[in-house]
């Protein structure tokens, strides 16, 4: 991507200076919403363009986005569909950088929708589009925000490292109001609609040279053009080694395939060659959008393992025990500890206590107890990393326990919690936790899944080999 | 050896006769010029020709009748197997004629292929599959009657290196197989990865082919090969 086309796509992720075109004050339309938002949230300086008014709560209104007199970075067009060429052309004149086109009824409608599109497009001049039919950008830091959701529907998350490129707005506002309720950092969320020109191969890279987004996470129905899965595939191999990329492919069934003659191509199902291509360019692959998260935590906080075998550390047998069996099927390791190593164990811990892998530190269990653990396993070669489980209905816990794991960040190694049930006291633990950079988990399950995204992604920059 | 020129001939002439399969002997042809190894063969017209051959191949020998109108070739005797000598290939030939002539009177023969036939050895697939968004797609997988049954099969956006291929074959059952399970000989992976490699290429530089199988891709104990038995490839001209 050349030096100017980085920055018409910043200008659309980053501008300091919007013009809301088709700003109106009719009460929950799209243009009143995003204005208000717009008005509330956004940093730089907002623009509002409608010939019908000549202020709109208290802010002006031009009648043209040429006459505001400067050029914009970027103006949101939310207008009805027939408008938009005509208005695209005065956007372009004005010198702007980039444009959203919120409005629907383009290709996404049909024949006469698509052409009105082509007209869009060649109205367009050198600015970059996103949509039509677009939900938007959400940036948490500079609260730019084009989710025409109201904020009492769809909480907004805290500025963090995660960064969400969607095909569908409906989802990325679901998921940002899910994240912002579990207090989980989506700095930046894009939804690109019909795709007339910035497609998510362009936000992709884009977002990699995004020194705040840590983890790239993608929600994809499919692809659109012909030969545009090659291409993402190509960006997405040089992405994948700067940053990880987890992505969740929805649509997988296998009911619309065509006629084929060979047993290659009856074995070769769409989904399993979007499949087989996510792996070979380094992506991640999710089965939901919770999986997805869940490995985005740990992929923003931890370190990577630099091999595959990992310390199951307990205070329930029976959570150790699903902690294995969810482990082993992902490829990762439970080792049995050496024997000095077990021997030393035996003295700092109860009789009670199972000295194994997993070590179950049973109910009798505290916070010291863990700690000795952690300080006497997790440096040495014996474990690359560790998944500790705590049920914190044990009498013998406190809240401090969550400082002594995240303490045990010192030794470079990824850590990931479990900790399930449904009291106060558990809710301060997990908080704590999350806080201190420690991702926690409801089940074992869904932390051993988080391993393996580390591990995988370890793979991925040749960090662990085959 | 032949050469990418040869390659090109093959698949121009099958577009411009308007086919949109390649004859058995084209498609063997197609993958000699890419150095992916198949029993040696040869394209005859008469039991005089498909004696002379099966001396310079050696024995066993298999016959098939080479037919644009024939889709199952042993449904019609069209096929067989097992000649071990000269006098065995002369006899085969005629009877593969009559059989032919009794069962598909309608059916125009090209000629007959006269072909090694390949040891025992586990039976794996090579193919490949066109996909508008991603282009070529080359699949690895246990070959033979169960590919379709058993799904075994893993999948990669040509074009591939060997460590793609070596993963491609990691990731099927069929490598614990390749690997020697309980007292089977182990066999040779690396011969599967040389013809994987060379196969993306052929599918990346022939944009013609819509679908290819190679199945079944018999692979050998480890050092002495694996080899194209057979192999269908679908144009789009």
């Amino acid at each position: 991507m050349s030096l100017s086309g980085e920055d018409y796509i910043n200008a659309l992720l980053n501008p300091s200076s919007v013009a809301v075109i088709g700003a109106t004050l009719r009460r929950d339309s799209i243009g009143n919403i995003i204005t208000i938002n717009l008005a509330k949230k956004y940093r730089g300086k907002l623009y509002l363009v409608n010939p019908r008014y000549t202020d709109i709560n208290g802010i002006k209104a031009y009648p043209s986005i040429k006459e505001i007199g400067e050029p914009i970075d970027l103006a949101v067009i939310v207008v009805p569909a027939p408008l938009v060429p005509s208005v695209m052309r005065e956007v372009s004149e004005a010198g702007t950088k980039a444009a959203i086109i919120i409005s629907g009824g383009f290709s996404e409608v049909g024949e006469e929708g698509a052409r009105l599109e082509e007209e869009v497009k060649k109205s367009a001049g050198k600015v970059r589009i996103l949509g039509p039919n677009c939900i938007g950008v959400f940036n948490a830091s500079t609260g730019l925000d084009t989710f025409f959701l109201p904020e009492e529907r769809m909480g907004r998350p805290r500025p963090g490292p995660l960064a969400l490129i969607s095909q569908s707005g409906a989802v990325a506002g679901s998921i940002l109001d899910w994240a912002a309720r579990r207090n989980l950092g989506i700095g930046i969320a894009v939804n690109y609609g019909n795709k007339l020109d910035v497609t998510e191969t362009d936000l992709m890279r884009f977002l990699a040279l995004d020194p705040s987004v840590k983890v790239i996470t993608m929600y994809m129905e499919g692809f659109k053009y012909p030969g545009e899965g090659r291409r993402f595939m190509e960006a997405a191999k040089e992405v994948s080694k700067r940053k990880p990329i987890i992505i969740y492919k929805a649509g997988r069934s296998r009911a619309s395939k065509r006629a084929v003659a060979s047993h290659t191509a009856a074995l070769a199902g769409n989904y399993e060659i979007y499949s087989a291509a996510f792996k070979q360019a380094g992506l991640i692959e999710s089965s939901s959008l919770r999986d997805m998260f869940d490995m985005a935590k740990a992929l923003a906080t931890q370190p990577l393992p630099r091999g595959r075998k990992v310390l199951i550390l307990t205070d329930s047998g029976g959570m150790g025990v699903q902690a294995t069996d969810s482990l082993e099927p992902l490829g990762l390791m439970v080792p049995e500890l050496p024997e000095t190593q077990r021997d030393r164990l035996r003295k700092i811990l109860p009789p009670l206590a199972v000295v194994g892998n997993p070590i179950d530190l049973t109910g009798s269990a505290t916070d010291e107890m863990y700690k000795s653990v952690l300080e006497e396993i997790l440096p040495t070669d014996s474990v690359d990393m560790a998944m500790v489980i705590a049920l914190m209905q044990l009498p013998g816990l406190t809240v401090n326990l969550a400082n002594y794991i995240i303490e045990a960040k010192k030794y470079g190694k990824p850590v990931v919690a479990v900790s399930f049930g449904g009291n106060e006291f558990m809710a301060r633990f997990n908080d704590a936790l999350d806080k201190g950079g420690i991702p926690v988990y409801a089940t074992p399950d869904r932390a051993a899944k988080a391993l393996w995204a580390l591990t995988e992604y370890a793979k991925v920059v040749g960090e662990i080999h085959e | 050896m032949r050469s990418m020129s040869d390659a090109r001939s093959i698949i121009r002439k099958a577009c411009s006769e308007g086919r949109t399969k390649l004859l058995e002997h084209e498609a063997l042809d197609l993958l000699e010029a890419y150095g992916i190894p198949k029993p040696p063969h040869a394209f005859v017209n008469s039991a005089a020709e498909a004696v002379n051959a099966a001396r310079r191949i050696g024995f066993p020998i298999a016959l098939k009748v080479v037919s644009p109108d024939i889709l199952h070739k042993s449904d019609v005797g069209g096929v067989v197997l097992g000649l071990q000598s000269e006098d065995e290939v002369e006899q085969g030939f005629n009877e593969l004629m009559n059989n032919v002539k009794a069962k598909a009177p309608y059916a125009r023969v090209a000629g007959v292929l006269v072909q090694w036939m390949v040891p025992n050895g586990l039976e794996t697939i090579i193919g490949a599959t066109r996909d508008d968004m991603f282009g070529g797609v080359i699949a690895f997988g246990l070959g033979g009657v169960f590919t379709e049954v058993l799904r075994d099969v893993s999948l990669r956006v040509s074009p591939i290196g060997e460590d793609d291929a070596r993963a491609m074959i990691r990731e099927t059952r069929a490598s614990i197989l390749l690997n020697g399970f309980r007292g089977m000989s182990k066999r040779d992976s690396e011969a599967l990865v040389a013809a994987l490699v060379k196969f993306s290429l052929l599918i990346d530089e022939n944009e013609e082919i819509m679908e290819a199988d190679l199945n079944p891709v018999i692979a050998l104990e480890e050092g002495r090969g694996a080899y194209a038995a057979d192999a269908r490839f679908v144009l789009k001209c």
